[in-house]
């Protein structure tokens, strides 16, 4: 096993661990209030899970190297999209909402802080790398956020 | 427990924080213990809004406050002096101690021109003098509202008088109480504190803990539809309005708890998406504040 995969299975049991301990908290927290917060957190700790899992997808890539699939819908439902492609992804008329930072394409679509797909005057479908690093510099958000794939071209 | 009467520890706490605190001032003032404090109240570029809003408390009432918890020095809407006799009690201040409560943003544009709150010895007094030579002075400065928190509605583009918040013109601490308008409670609090104990524990904005410390979403009585995925699609359905494009999720101060007009009703209640008028950046950052054509369901 390489090492880089041992930090994510890490990084796995550390997710089961929370959502472990938050679930034998919702059995014993009285209030409503509080278990919304508590499934919140174990939503949270599912999509960590999620990215990790998309992190292990990656990995099997990488070693197959980049050939002629290395474009969309690479890995089951991974989508590699070029800026052009991703403006389409608005979050209007039905379509998802996508945002790309620092090269990775984030699903924004039930995002709380992304209501109607916008946030904080930005909208979706565009490369938010620059906006992002001049607000949340530092913060653990994009470890809560969905990747779909790449941003490529 | 019945289940009718249950009510959560922590919404019962918080609800009456604000009044808690009140009554506490109050009494150590009656016994003696506690001395009232000058307050001044200035309103510089808006709506006067906040006053407004003021007049509307009811845990205490307005009338309550300014009588038997302060010494009310100066506001311009609600004190019966006018003219140069009005800047008088207004300039005199500075030789005692007092608070400082600002609503409205600060005009900057050609030095302050463009908002003159009164003439003082034949002069134009502008509100950037005003609030900076009161705000240096002051034991204590509380921004309220939007406008005074951080340019607000003021300073919304064009921006043509180039407004600013209170803070952007002093170098000192400002206690900010953002919205569009500050809740009664959030000053009449914010100042019990003060009185009290001295300043209250802020967040990193300078915002008080005790009222800005969740999210409208974290406290939210529709978040069970938020996280079921059961979405309003037009005004008037009383489900989650995220799709609708509600801005409970970035807007952090206690709505849900304490409500608005005598604790009764508020926006998300009324099946009216949350515009963020609690938010640093509003309201150009909180805009669009009604989306109809959005994202797909799930």
């Amino acid at each position: 096993m390489l090492k880089s995969e041992r930090s994510i299975c890490q990084k796995m049991k550390h997710a089961i661990d929370d959502a472990e301990k938050r679930i034998q908290l919702l059995y014993t927290s009285p209030c409503i209030y509080s278990r919304y917060i508590l499934l919140h957190d174990i939503r949270s700790c599912m999509q960590e899970l999620r990215l990790l899992c998309n992190a292990f997808a990656d990995q099997d890539m990488q070693a197959m190297g980049p050939g002629e699939n290395d474009r969309t819908f690479i890995q089951g439902n991974r989508i590699d999209l070029t800026e052009e492609e991703l403006s389409k992804y608005t979050g209007k008329g039905g379509k998802p909402a996508y945002v790309a930072i620092n090269g990775t394409i984030y699903d924004v679509t039930g995002n709380a802080a992304w209501a109607a797909a916008s946030h904080f005057g930005l909208t979706a479908g565009k490369d938010l790398s620059k906006e992002f690093a001049s607000c949340h510099a530092g913060q653990q958000i994009l470890n809560k956020l969905t990747a779909v794939g790449k941003l490529i071209g | 427990m019945n289940k009718d009467t249950a009510v959560c520890p922590e919404y019962a706490a918080r609800l009456s924080s604000a009044g808690d605190l009140i009554r506490k001032a109050s009494n150590e003032i009656q016994r003696k213990n506690l001395e009232k404090k000058n307050l001044v109240w200035l309103e510089l570029t808006g709506c006067s809004g906040n006053i407004i809003s003021m007049l509307n408390g009811a845990n205490p009432d307005l009338k309550y406050l300014i009588t038997q918890m302060v010494n009310m020095k100066y506001s311009n809407s609600l004190m019966a002096a006018e003219g140069e006799a009005a800047m008088e009690q207004l300039m005199n201040i500075g030789m005692e101690d007092y608070i400082l409560a600002v609503e409205g943003a600060v005009s900057t544009k050609e030095n302050g021109i463009y908002n003159i709150i009164g003439r003082w010895k034949g002069e134009p007094l502008t509100a950037l003098k005003a609030v900076k030579l009161l705000g240096e002075k002051a034991a204590h400065v509380i921004a309220l509202g939007a406008c005074a928190t951080h340019g607000g509605v003021s300073a919304a583009m064009p921006n043509p008088a180039d407004c600013v918040g209170v803070q952007a013109v002093l170098d000192k601490k400002v206690i900010k109480l953002p919205g569009c308008p500050c809740h009664p409670d959030w000053f009449t609090g914010t100042l019990a504190h003060i009185l009290l104990y001295g300043e209250p524990e802020l967040d990193q904005k300078d915002r008080p803990l005790l009222f800005y410390s969740t999210l409208i979403h974290d406290r939210c009585p529709r978040r069970a539809f938020f996280d079921k995925g059961i979405f309003a699609t037009k005004l008037g359905e009383n489900t989650c309005m995220f799709k609708l494009g509600c801005r409970g999720p970035v807007t952090r101060v206690d709505c849900p708890i304490r409500k608005w007009n005598d604790y009764v009703n508020w926006p998300i209640q009324d099946d009216t998406p949350c515009i963020g008028c609690a938010q640093f950046g509003f309201p150009d950052r909180m805009e669009p504040f009604i989306s109809y054509n959005t994202t797909r369901e799930g």
